[in-house]
C-alpha cells in the first residue's frame, strides 16, 4: 500500500526543541533561562567578589567599574550577591517544584483514577492546604522550627502541592475515559501499569509547562518569606534579602533595590515565555499546523 | 459442538443516578439477547444509536458488566468472571475500537502499541521488535511504521494499527466495533477485505458491530438486528437480505439506498425518533414508530417466529415482494 | 438565473511544507430552485469550496484567482459588512454535527429570535416566526419546546432546529455540509424528505454536500464529484450515475455499499491515496490512481463534453468522441 512519505523524522525532544527556537518568545525565554542557570552554576567564576565578604569602607557605593552594582551598606559588592543569590533562588526552586511535582502527581493520579472516596478524601486535603495563606502557614511553621531555607522550601512544596496536584487530577479524569485507555483495559493492562504506562506521560506535558511556570513564583514566594525575615538568615545571599536590605535604604541609594529586583524580573520574563512557548509546542496537534 | 461464543439472555444494567427530584433506577441497555457464534463464523450485529450493539460487545470483551443471562465462551460463564482469570482469555478474545486514532496511546509508538499484548501477557521472553514486523506486514502496513507515533498516521492506517494490535496473540474471536466508520467509501473494501483475508488465513471468528447493512451484507454469515437493546430478526445473513420480515429491518434496508436516481426505493419511513430506554414503550417496543401498527402490538411482547434459516419477532411481519413492501 | 457561478477558483493554504493548493481552478454552477450535490472524499476540497463561498476562512488561507458569482456580484470581491448582511439572510449554512451546532447556554427561541436581529419585528412576531419554523421542520409542540435548551433536544432533532434556523431568512442558497452524516440513516431518510419539502415551498437552492451516493442520488437534481482540489465530473444525477464519465466517477461508483449486489470476499477498492498537495505531480490528477491511464494523462485534461450538460475532465471523453 502506497502512502505519503514523512519528511525525516526528530525525536521527540528534537520536535519540542525545533520549533522552540522558530519562535521568538520562546528562543528569547530558552535564553534568558539559559543565562540564569549558566549564571548559577558557574556563580564561583563569574562572580567577581567573594558575597560574604565585609568591606565597610566602601559601604554604600554607586555602580563603577570595580563594582557594577555598587556595593550595600556593608561594603559587599552587590553584583557579586545577585549572582549568587541566583543560586539560593535555584536551591529553594528546584526541591520545592520537584516535590510538589512527585506528590501532585502521585496524589493527583490517584484522585483522578481511582475510588470517589479516595478521591474526595485527597480534593478535601488540597482544599485544606489552599485555604491556609501561605504566608500565615510560613509563619507558623517557622515559629515552631525556625527560619531556614529548608523551612522555606518544606513550606513552599507543600503550599504547591494542591496545584499540581488538580491539574494532574483533572486530566487524569478526562484520561480515564478515554477510548486508548479504555482499549488497554480490554488487552488486559492492570490499573498500576494504564497509569504509569498511558496517564503519566500524557500528563507530564502540561505538568512541565506548568511547572515552568511556576519557578517565577516560588523564587517570587521565596523572594517575600526572606523579605519577612523568614528565609535564609544573613550573610547568606538572596534575592529576597537583598530586596530587604534596599528596601530600609532606598531613599539614599536606590541600586540595592533595583539590584534585587531585576534578576526577579528577568526570571519571571524568562519561565514565562519560555513556559507559553512550550505549552504551544509540547501538544503535538498544535504544531504550527495548516488548514485541511 | 459447543458454539465458540454462546450468550443467553445477556442483560446489561447501568445504574442512573437519582437527582433531587428523580429518583435512582436503572436502565437496560442490552436487554436480553441470545445469539451463537461458531468458529471462524462472522456475525454482524446492526443497529442504530441507543440499540445497545456497542454494550453488547463491551460486555462481551469484558469491559461492562453483564448484570443477567449468561455469556459462554467454549462453554466457560465469562459473566462474573473475575478479571484475573478473564485475563488469560483476552489472548483469545480481542477487541478493535471505533475511533481509530483515539483508541492507540498517543505517547508510545506503533511498534510499543501492538507489542503490548506481550508485555501485559507477560511474554517477554519474544523477540518483539520482529513480532512488530511481522504483525505490521499482516495488515499491510510497512515496517518503517513502527517508528511513527498516532497523530503521525492516518485514520485508515490507524484501523489497521488496531488490527494489528488485537492480532499479536492469534486471537480466536475479533469484536470489531465499526470497522468501516468514517473511511472514505473507497477504502472502506480495503478494511473489510483485510478483515475477509485474515479470517481465512487465521481461522478467526468476527464479531461485526455496525450501522450499515451494506457492510454486513458482504462480510457476514449471520446477523442480528437490534433495536433498544434486543434483537428484533436474526439469521442467516443471505435469507434475511432476501427475505426481510422485521418492519425495523425493512426500514433499515430502505434507508440505504443504491446511488441509483431510478432506483426502485422502498418507501417505508419510520416515524419519530427512537424513544428512550428509560421509558420503554408497552408491547412490542417498536411500536411507537411502526408503520404497520396495529392495536394488539402495543399490547403483546411479539414472540421469536422461525423463518427458514432466520428468525423474528413480530405479530405483523411484512414481506418485500421485490418491488414493494407488502405488510401482513 | 444562476444563483451561484464558481468560475475558476483557486485557493491554497500556506503551510510549514508549502503551499497547499488545496483547490485549483475549480468551476460549477447553482441554477435557480435546484439541489447540486457535491460528491467527494476526504482531501477533495469541500470543505475549502465552502468556506470560500462563505467567506469564512482559515487565516492561511490565501484566495488565488476565481470568482464566485452570487447572483451576479462577486462574493470574494464584497467587503465584510456587505458579505455579512448576506450571510444568515441571502446564503445560510447548515453544519455537520448537530451536537456543537447550538449555543449550549442559551434556549432554543432565544437563539432563533437572536438571529431575526435586522428584521423590524416585535418579540411576538419574532417568536411566532420561531415557532412555524419548528413547526414546518417537524417539531411538535414547537411553542412549548421554545424554551426549552439544545441540550434536551435528541441530534436529529437539533438538526432539524438547525435547518430551522438556516431557513428562516428564505435565503436564495441553503449550503448543506454534511448534514446528515452524523445521524442514522432511518433519521437521514426523515430528513432528506422534509428538506426536499421545504426547498419545493420556499423555492431556495441547495448546495448538498454528502459522501453518501444513494442520498445524493435520491435528493439532488445535479450532481459536482470534487478529487483532489478539482472537479472531475458534473452533470445531472441521472447522467453522471448512470453513465459516469470519469474514472474516478466510476470507481466510486463500482465501491459503493448500496451498489454492490452480490456477495463477494474481495470488495472494490481505489488502490493508493491522494497525491501530496503541495507537490503536485503534473498532469492529470488521478492519473496515478486510473486504470485506464494513457500517455495523454501526462498533462492536465481540460473539461470535455460527454454530452449536453455533462462534463468531465478526462483525456478519454475526446478519445471516444473522434473514433
Amino acid at each position: 500500500m502506497r502512502d505519503a512519505s514523512l519528511p525525516k523524522r526528530r525525536s521527540e525532544l528534537g520536535e519540542i526543541l525545533y520549533h522552540l527556537v522558530r519562535d521568538p518568545l520562546g528562543l528569547a525565554g530558552l535564553v534568558i533561562v539559559m543565562l540564569i542557570l549558566a549564571s548559577a552554576i558557574f556563580a564561583p567564576l563569574i562572580a567577581p567578589y567573594d558575597p560574604i565578604a565585609l568591606n565597610v569602607p566602601d559601604r554604600l557605593q554607586g555602580p563603577s567599574t570595580a563594582h557594577l552594582m555598587g556595593t550595600d551598606q556593608l561594603g559587599r559588592d552587590t553584583f557579586s550577591r545577585v549572582i549568587w543569590g541566583g543560586r539560593v533562588a535555584l536551591q529553594v526552586a528546584l526541591p520545592t517544584i520537584g516535590g510538589a511535582i512527585f506528590f501532585g502527581l502521585l496524589l493527583g493520579m490517584i484522585a483522578g483514577y481511582g475510588p470517589k472516596w479516595l478521591d474526595n478524601l485527597i480534593v478535601l486535603v488540597f482544599d485544606t492546604i489552599r485555604s491556609f495563606p501561605t504566608v500565615m502557614f510560613a509563619l507558623a511553621v517557622v515559629a515552631l522550627v525556625g527560619p531556614s531555607l529548608n523551612t522555606v522550601i518544606v513550606v513552599i512544596m507543600v503550599t504547591s502541592i494542591p496545584t499540581y496536584g488538580r491539574v494532574v487530577r483533572t486530566l487524569t479524569q478526562s484520561l480515564k475515559e478515554a477510548e486508548f485507555i479504555t482499549a488497554e483495559k480490554s488487552l488486559g493492562a492492570s490499573t498500576p501499569r494504564i497509569m504509569a504506562v498511558h496517564i503519566l506521560p500524557n500528563v507530564l506535558g502540561p505538568l512541565a509547562v506548568l511547572a515552568a511556570m511556576d519557578i517565577p513564583t516560588v523564587v517570587g514566594l521565596e523572594a517575600g518569606l526572606s523579605f519577612l525575615g523568614m528565609g535564609v538568615k544573613p550573610p547568606t545571599p538572596s534575592w529576597g534579602s537583598l530586596l530587604n536590605d534596599g528596601y530600609n535604604l532606598i531613599r539614599n541609594t536606590p541600586w540595592l533595590i533595583i539590584a534585587g529586583g531585576i534578576p526577579l524580573i528577568l526570571t519571571t520574563i524568562g519561565f514565562t515565555f519560555l513556559g507559553e512557548a512550550l505549552r504551544d509546542v509540547v501538544d503535538p496537534k498544535l504544531r504550527g499546523k495548516g488548514g485541511k | 459442538m459447543t458454539a465458540l461464543l454462546e450468550i443467553k439472555d445477556a442483560v446489561v444494567r447501568f445504574a442512573v443516578r437519582g437527582g433531587v427530584f428523580r429518583s435512582a433506577g436503572s436502565i437496560d441497555a442490552v436487554s436480553g439477547v441470545s445469539l451463537k457464534i461458531e468458529a471462524g463464523q462472522t456475525y454482524g450485529i446492526v443497529g442504530e444509536s441507543g440499540s445497545g450493539k456497542t454494550t453488547l460487545a463491551r460486555a462481551v470483551a469484558g469491559l461492562h458488566h453483564a448484570s443477567e443471562g449468561s455469556i459462554l465462551y467454549r462453554g466457560q460463564e465469562l459473566r462474573d468472571l473475575p478479571e484475573s482469570q478473564f485475563r488469560k482469555l483476552r489472548r483469545e478474545i480481542v477487541m478493535m475500537f471505533q475511533d481509530p486514532i483515539g483508541s492507540l496511546s498517543p505517547r508510545l509508538s506503533i511498534k510499543s502499541l501492538i507489542t503490548e499484548p506481550f508485555r501485559i501477557q507477560g511474554m517477554k521472553d519474544r523477540d518483539l521488535d520482529a513480532e512488530a514486523k511481522r504483525l505490521l506486514a499482516m495488515v499491510g502496513l510497512p515496517p518503517e511504521f513502527a517508528s511513527r507515533y498516532p497523530y503521525q498516521i492516518s485514520g485508515g492506517q490507524a484501523r489497521r494499527v488496531g488490527v494489528a494490535r488485537a492480532l499479536a496473540l492469534d486471537p480466536k474471536l475479533l469484536i470489531a466495533d465499526e470497522p468501516t466508520a468514517g473511511l472514505d467509501v473507497s477504502i472502506q473494501g480495503e478494511m473489510l477485505n483485510l478483515l475477509a483475508r485474515l479470517q481465512d488465513e487465521l481461522g478467526l471468528a468476527i464479531m461485526i458491530i455496525t450501522h450499515n447493512l451494506n457492510v454486513v451484507r458482504q462480510i457476514t454469515d449471520r446477523v442480528g438486528i437490534m433495536y433498544l437493546g434486543k434483537l428484533v430478526e436474526e439469521g442467516d445473513t443471505d435469507t434475511v437480505f432476501a427475505n426481510p420480515r422485521h418492519p425495523y429491518t425493512l426500514a433499515l434496508l430502505a434507508a440505504n439506498p443504491e446511488p441509483d436516481p431510478d432506483a426502485q426505493l422502498m418507501r417505508i419511513e419510520l416515524q419519530g425518533e427512537p424513544p428512550s430506554i428509560l421509558h420503554r414503550p408497552t408491547g412490542c417496543e417498536f411500536h411507537t414508530r411502526c408503520p404497520f401498527l396495529q392495536p394488539r402490538c402495543s399490547r403483546d411482547v411479539p414472540a421469536w417466529q422461525l423463518d427458514g434459516a432466520a428468525a423474528h419477532r413480530c405479530h405483523f411481519p411484512a414481506s418485500w415482494t421485490g418491488s414493494e413492501v407488502e405488510p401482513s | 438565473m444562476t444563483v451561484l457561478d464558481i468560475r475558476n477558483l483557486s485557493v491554497s493554504y500556506a503551510t510549514p511544507r508549502g503551499e497547499l493548493k488545496a483547490l485549483r481552478e475549480v468551476s460549477m454552477t447553482v441554477p435557480e430552485r435546484s439541489i447540486v450535490g457535491i460528491v467527494g472524499e476526504s482531501g477533495c476540497g469541500k470543505s475549502t469550496l465552502i468556506s470560500a463561498i462563505i467567506r469564512l476562512m482559515a487565516p492561511n488561507a490565501q484566495v488565488g484567482a476565481g470568482s464566485v458569482a452570487f447572483k451576479g456580484d462577486d462574493l470574494l470581491t464584497l467587503a465584510d459588512a456587505q458579505m455579512r448582511a448576506l450571510r444568515g439572510t441571502e446564503i445560510s449554512m447548515v453544519f455537520q454535527d448537530p451536537m456543537q451546532t447550538h449555543n449550549p447556554v442559551l434556549t432554543v427561541g432565544r437563539q432563533m429570535m437572536d438571529i431575526q436581529y435586522r428584521d423590524a419585528l416585535s418579540k411576538a412576531e419574532k417568536r411566532k416566526r420561531a415557532a412555524d419554523m419548528l413547526a414546518l421542520v417537524g417539531i411538535p409542540d414547537a411553542q412549548a419546546r421554545l424554551n426549552q435548551y439544545p441540550f434536551e433536544f435528541s441530534g436529529g432533532m437539533r438538526q432539524r432546529i438547525a435547518i430551522a434556523m438556516a431557513l428562516m431568512a428564505k435565503p436564495s442558497l441553503l449550503i448543506a455540509d454534511e448534514p446528515t452524516t452524523a445521524l442514522d440513516a432511518t433519521l437521514e431518510v426523515q430528513i432528506i424528505k422534509r428538506l426536499r419539502e421545504l426547498q419545493d415551498d420556499i423555492g431556495c437552492s441547495i448546495l448538498f454536500i454528502s459522501h453518501h451516493l444513494g442520498v445524493i442520488a435520491e435528493l439532488c437534481d445535479e450532481v459536482v464529484v470534487m478529487y483532489a482540489g478539482e472537479v472531475v465530473e458534473a452533470g445531472s444525477v441521472r447522467d453522471v450515475f448512470h453513465s459516469p464519465a470519469h474514472p474516478y466517477t466510476r470507481a466510486l461508483l463500482e465501491c459503493d455499499p448500496g451498489h454492490i449486489k452480490e456477495k463477494t470476499r474481495n470488495l472494490p477498492t481505489i488502490p493508493g491515496s491522494i497525491p501530496d498537495m503541495v507537490n503536485l505531480p503534473g498532469g492529470c490528477i488521478f492519473a496515478d490512481r486510473c486504470p485506464m491511464r494513457f500517455e495523454a494523462c501526462a498533462t492536465r485534461p481540460a473539461m470535455a463534453e460527454a454530452r449536453t450538460g455533462h462534463k468531465a475532465a478526462c483525456h478519454l471523453i475526446k478519445v471516444e468522441e473522434t473514433a
